[in-house]
């Protein structure tokens, strides 16, 4: 049972890793702002929830899960909707750049 | 009644007022006007140009005359120009001079008989709890044992804070009505407000945790009233400040912050004076580990967390609308 629950919490984490190197390869590579934008979100959302999942499932359910269930949520709030609201200042003051790239409903 | 005195003008007080109303001092404005008639003179006998000797020689004297004023205020600013530098640079030297000397005679750095390792550390880890009721002793140190250093250093953010606000303020009215990129932003974002909506009173909450467990755990007024500031910086952004104002516009600002300080200060003036003056304080310090504990400490942090709070808005309020 230990063995179970180590293996799923690693693979949670390590999945959680690759998230964020995609996420931080996506943040260089890309040349168009809000692709960029995109791909840092990934890792904020889903590599930081699959981390917090492994921790969860390594230490099992205690108060300690409950606070970094709550950890979880306040940044899944909090980040994406800073996210979103970066976007859209992007999208209103460089119209050009935005315009050219993609389509924009007004 | 009071009566206005008859040389009121030439006073030194009413000199320094017109100064403070931007008006120009009494003698400059005598002189500006005494030259500028003598030169509507000259020009109108320019006209029936009969005398012109008469007013080539005015005119001569007269810029002779300017001249002369001219150069004496131009001497004046230059000697003073020089002794400041002269000054500048003497204060320098002499402030390097004594830093270098006082550096020489540091103790080395390391060794166990340096005047930093002395019994004050141990005493606040040994009698902390027991003299100040504080389960976090570093609260204890910087409000009860060294709360004089703390209040000096409140006075200097204080200080800054107004002169900051000061600066921020002084924004013509031409330069207000200019449109900003502000009028261009995205306004009423759904998506943000709904996310203010669910995160604020979670901040809040937390925020005030802080500050009221600030003698039982890490944390305190500096700290709690800066996530209350930024609760409230959230709820303007995500909302507007027609919102905001309707519950914290400038005047409950003002009067939270100046009561604020007010009772903070007062409050640690009676530490100070029951202190210096060995009297007992008689303010129980109850058990330690419950929240109505140590003493003044409880609301001396709830003090500082409304003051630090009400900064943090303020700046945000300047910067974003240019006033309170």
């Amino acid at each position: 049972m230990e063995w179970l629950r180590f293996i799923a919490a690693a693979i949670l984490i390590l999945l959680g890793l690759i998230m964020e190197l995609i996420a931080v390869f996506g943040v260089y590579r890309f040349k168009f702002v809000l692709n960029r934008m995109h791909s840092a979100a990934i890792g904020d959302t889903l590599a930081l929830g699959l981390v917090i999942a492994g921790l969860i499932v390594m230490k099992g359910f205690s108060l300690v899960s409950l606070k970094l269930l709550f950890v979880l949520f306040c940044l899944w709030v909090a980040s994406s909707v800073s996210g979103h609201v970066l976007s859209r200042m992007e999208v209103t003051i460089d119209e050009e750049d935005v315009h050219k790239n993609c389509e924009v409903q007004e | 009644m009071s009566r206005m005195r008859n040389d009121y003008e030439s006073t030194l007080w009413s000199r320094i007022e017109k100064f403070v109303n931007g008006e120009e001092p009494e003698q400059t404005m005598k002189r500006k006007k005494k030259s500028r008639a003598s030169y509507e003179q000259v020009k109108r006998e320019d006209v029936f140009m009969e005398d012109i000797l008469l007013r080539m020689e005015r005119r001569e004297e007269e810029s002779f005359l300017e001249k002369v004023e001219e150069y004496g205020e131009k001497r004046r600013v230059r000697r003073y120009e020089r002794i400041y530098r002269i000054l500048a640079v003497f204060l320098c030297f002499t402030v390097m001079a004594v830093l270098l000397v006082t550096v020489s005679y540091l103790p080395p750095f390391g060794n166990p008989d340096n005047p930093a390792n002395n019994e004050v550390i141990e005493r606040y880890i040994e009698k902390g709890l027991q003299e100040t009721g504080t389960v976090n002793v570093v609260t204890g140190m910087i409000l009860n044992y060294r709360g004089f250093d703390t209040m000096g250093e409140t006075h200097v953010l204080f200080i800054a804070a107004t002169s900051v606000t000061i600066l921020l303020l002084a924004v013509s009215e031409k330069d207000k009505k200019r449109a900003s990129d502000r009028s261009f932003e995205p306004k009423n974002d759904i998506i943000l407000q709904k996310a203010a909506k669910v995160l604020v009173p979670v901040i809040f909450m937390f925020g005030i945790y802080v500050i009221m467990n600030g003698h039982l755990s890490p944390g305190g007024g500096f700290s709690g009233g800066a996530m209350i500031g930024a609760g409230m910086i959230l709820y303007a952004g995500a909302f507007g400040f027609a919102k905001t104002d309707r519950i914290f516009n400038g005047h409950v600002i003002k009067i939270a912050k100046i009561s604020a300080l007010c009772l903070y200060v007062s409050s640690l003036s009676y530490y100070f004076y029951t202190g210096a003056n060995g009297i007992e304080n008689h303010i129980p310090l109850g058990t330690p580990g419950n929240l109505f504990s140590s003493g003044l400490i409880f609301f001396i942090n709830i003090f500082v967390g409304t003051e630090v709070a009400c900064t943090m808005y303020t700046f945000y309020a300047l910067f974003r609308r240019g006033g309170l």
